[in-house]
């Protein structure tokens, strides 16, 4: 029986049409940005006029924490310069004018029957894949695991997909159940451990039930059936869920001995090893009001949103928003010439139907935040120290602890931008903290001289 | 591909937000209390209606006019002081002139809520610091109680005692209080509180549409039960009687319901609600006991009401992934480094 975290909310789920994903052609000009993970960007190793394979490593860092980029189509490379970036800003990126041959790239081969039992070819593996956390926190797989080895006694694999409107893992389980599977034993077998969770919330029934028809247990994995809630989804709600264990304020969840990583990464891994396919497709749910046919599609990364939306039979309202993601934690883009990256889980186009904002949101003390926050915070008073600028105070109600889930702003009857303002207050710890720092180095430099 | 340009709107999440906005919870007390007035109409006959509407209107001119003149925006449509404006009514008794209501109204509006920066800001609870207001400038017109119409035929006279001022007394309850009396509101006492199963039919409407929740209810009506039944005030041990006349009469279960879980004047945290609902039982039997009136449920909730921030701020929720021994650590280690 999976453990149960204290308060969340239940979104109204508006998962998107229950129909097979779709497999979109890809563009006729891919752009593929250089940074498509946390860490250290990478360097294009093409230039201007290059003729490049599907497949082939595009843009590379040396940096341990980086992953390499891949071309996601076959053809000429026509330019290398700063387009915009689906999460803001302009970020250079490798555009390829397609030639529709798809012609594969031989770098990378599938691993022998030995290497798929060899923790370090499988982490080397998915490296040179280019394989990130696919949920959307974009982290390299293959630092992640390799930092976690000798303290990681659980891997956990995130199939909640707690977001509203997201069901792309949904499809995934049900399409590809068995490709699933061995690319959870990969990840557990490059993890040195005997057995991986697989926590699924409940409202996946079909899916757990295909899952379990395949024998998980062949290739050490057992499904977790938990309970529907918003964040179960989320990392710590996670590792709660299926170990009892609670991350500390602050802490990463190697320190309570977890890994976690999600179900478009686990498929990744598959193709990268069995098939020799790094990452440079994945699943991804459109959906939104503004869209005229909600679908999930299994995408070239580097579509431009514009392309992905004709796919989906254009707009039928005027969109407000795009968001990145789950509408919970999902990021803004404003740009339809943005395109899709390794993180996107889902694009989804937002009019004025969605957005229930007022304009004098007012604070009627209800408590219904309290009762919400997955972490035991009070939302309430950190946003009265907000607004204050007390940061001693805030400080003192763990307004760092926030991980931002929006259920306290979900649930706000007042309409208060709570989650808003504990990122913002975030911000102003981190700029208050560089000033301090700031400071005390030229204090030093000062000291020096005298 | 799509050639038009659309301008798109930046903000952080979520997207997306629950239906149930100030304005749904407003309307749902006001749902959850229309079987309490359906039965002070019934009993009290249309002068308590008279009395609801004046006290509504009035409390949404109030505000409306406070906010117009102060150049505010205008707030009338959250229903916030259409709930102060029944719940003035439902605490005043029948007899009350017309303009009582008006008086209580402006009080509530303009001095205990707007003053202090109106919805959500307000530390007591508009309707229970009006009726303290009225209680001191008219005590007599207040503690006046008229005959219910369905006691008309078994009682003389136009007023009669309320079952706590006899039992305050220390005499027994005449046989025309019986339980069933007290659960169908056939009582005289303030136009909303006589009713025991219309108030609980209410509160289990807010229970049910998470208006909300068990925690204040429970244990103000919890403590007063648990005192009543192990001490009751003529002496002796264990009188259930004692207690379920306790819990049935005066404005217990209006209090606890309606009045004590008011938003901005109690506390928000999970424990605190607890605490705070004790302290309003406890409060409630000793001013019965021992203080001058026969009811102390207003009182009681309003001393609660300025202790609630307070409250808040000593019962904090443990914070996901800090365990009790942590917290044991983190404060030997704050008194180690406070010796040093």
């Amino acid at each position: 029986m999976p453990f149960k975290f204290r308060g969340g909310v239940h979104p109204d789920y508006m998962k998107a049409p229950n129909e097979p994903v779709i497999v979109v052609t890809p563009p006729p000009q891919v752009i593929v940005p250089m940074a498509q993970h946390i860490g250290a960007p990478c360097q294009p190793l093409v230039a201007v006029g290059d003729y490049v394979t599907m497949g082939q490593k595009i843009g590379e860092n040396p940096a341990p924490v980086s992953a390499p980029v891949h071309s996601p189509v076959s053809g000429k490379v026509v330019a290398i310069e700063p387009r915009p970036h689906p999460l803001g800003d302009m970020i250079p990126a490798v555009v390829i004018e397609n030639d529709y041959q798809d012609t594969p790239c031989k770098d990378m081969a599938p691993l022998t029957e030995e290497e798929l039992k060899d923790p370090e070819a499988i982490i080397a593996r998915l490296r040179e894949a280019g394989i990130v956390g696919m949920g959307g926190a974009m982290f390299p797989t293959a630092f992640k695991i390799k930092t976690g080895l000798g303290k990681v006694d659980t891997l956990i694999i995130n199939g909640a997909e707690c977001e509203p409107y997201l069901n792309g893992d949904h499809w995934t389980m049900k399409l590809h159940p068995e490709e699933l599977l061995r690319g959870i034993e990969l990840a557990r077998i490059a993890s040195g451990l005997d057995k991986a969770y697989y926590g699924i919330e409940k409202n996946k029934m079909d899916a757990i039930e295909i899952l379990n028809s395949k024998d998980p247990a062949k290739y050490g994995v057992e499904i977790v059936p938990e309970e529907v809630k918003y964040p179960q989804g989320a990392e710590k709600m996670q590792i709660k869920a299926i170990t009892n264990r609670e991350v500390k304020p602050g802490g990463l969840p190697a320190g309570v001995g977890c890994n976690v990583i999600s179900t478009q990464t686990a498929y990744a891994i598959y193709k990268a090893c069995y098939e020799g396919v790094p990452c440079f497709e994945r699943i991804l749910t459109v959906g939104g009001s503004a869209i005229a046919k909600p679908f999930n599609l299994q995408c070239r990364i580097g579509t431009p949103f514009r392309y992905i939306v004709e796919q989906c039979g254009g707009f039928v309202k005027t969109p407000k928003k795009i968001v990145l993601g789950g509408p919970m934690m999902g990021l803004i883009a404003t740009n339809l010439d943005a395109v899709n990256i390794k993180g996107t889980a889902g694009i989804l186009f937002f009019t004025e139907e969605e957005d229930r904002t007022v304009k004098n949101p007012t604070c009627i003390r209800c408590g219904k935040c309290i009762t919400v926050c997955p972490m035991g915070l009070e939302p309430v008073y950190m946003y009265a120290y907000f607004k204050k600028g007390d940061f001693e105070n805030m400080k003192k109600y763990h307004i760092l602890d926030c991980f931002e889930c929006g259920s306290c702003s979900y649930n706000c009857p007042g309409r208060m931008p709570l989650t808003h303002s504990f990122k913002t207050a975030k911000l102003l710890f981190a700029a208050k903290a560089a000033e301090e720092k700031a400071r005390a180095e030229a204090a030093a430099k000062e000291a020096e001289k005298k | 591909m799509i050639q038009k340009e659309y301008t798109f709107d930046a903000s952080y999440q979520p997207q997306v937000r629950t239906k149930t906005g100030t304005t749904n919870i407003m309307l749902d007390v006001i749902i959850a209390l229309i079987p309490a007035m359906a039965v002070g109409v019934w009993q009290f006959g249309l002068k308590a209606l008279l009395l609801i509407a004046v006290s509504v209107a009035s409390c949404v001119f109030f505000e409306w006019g406070y906010r117009k003149l102060l150049k505010k925006d205008n707030s009338i449509g959250d229903l916030s002081a259409c709930v102060t404006g029944v719940l003035i009514a439902m605490v005043i008794p029948v007899g009350a002139p017309w303009w009582m209501p008006i008086v209580g109204a402006a009080f509530s509006m303009v001095i205990v809520k707007q003053l202090f920066g109106g919805l959500g800001k307000n530390f007591l609870n508009p309707a229970l610091a009006a009726r303290a207001f009225l209680m001191a400038s008219w005590p007599v017109i207040m503690t006046t109680w008229a005959v219910p119409a369905a006691l008309s035929k078994v009682v003389d006279g136009t007023t009669m005692a309320t079952p706590l001022s006899i039992m305050k007394a220390g005499e027994p309850l005449p046989d025309y209080f019986s339980y069933g009396n007290m659960l169908l509101g056939t009582m005289p006492g303030c136009i909303g509180e006589v009713s025991a199963i219309a108030l609980l039919i209410g509160g289990a409407y807010l229970l049910i549409r998470k208006v909300i929740s068990w925690r204040i209810p429970v244990s103000f009506i919890g403590t007063v039960a648990v005192i009543t039944l192990l001490f009751p005030r003529h002496g002796g041990f264990f009188d259930v009687n004692w207690m379920l006349q306790n819990l049935l009469t005066g404005g217990l279960l209006l209090g606890a319901i309606f009045m004590a879980t008011d938003y901005s004047s109690s506390p928000v945290t999970l424990n605190g609600q607890l605490l705070y609902g004790f302290g309003c039982g406890a409060l409630t039997v000793l001013i019965r006991y021992f203080g001058g009136y026969p009811e102390g449920v207003s009182y009681a909730i309003l001393i609660m009401n300025l202790c609630a921030w307070a409250i808040d701020k000593g019962t904090r929720s443990r914070q996901f992934g800090v365990s009790k021994e942590d917290l044991k650590a983190a404060k030997k280690a704050a008194k180690e480094a406070k010796a040093a």
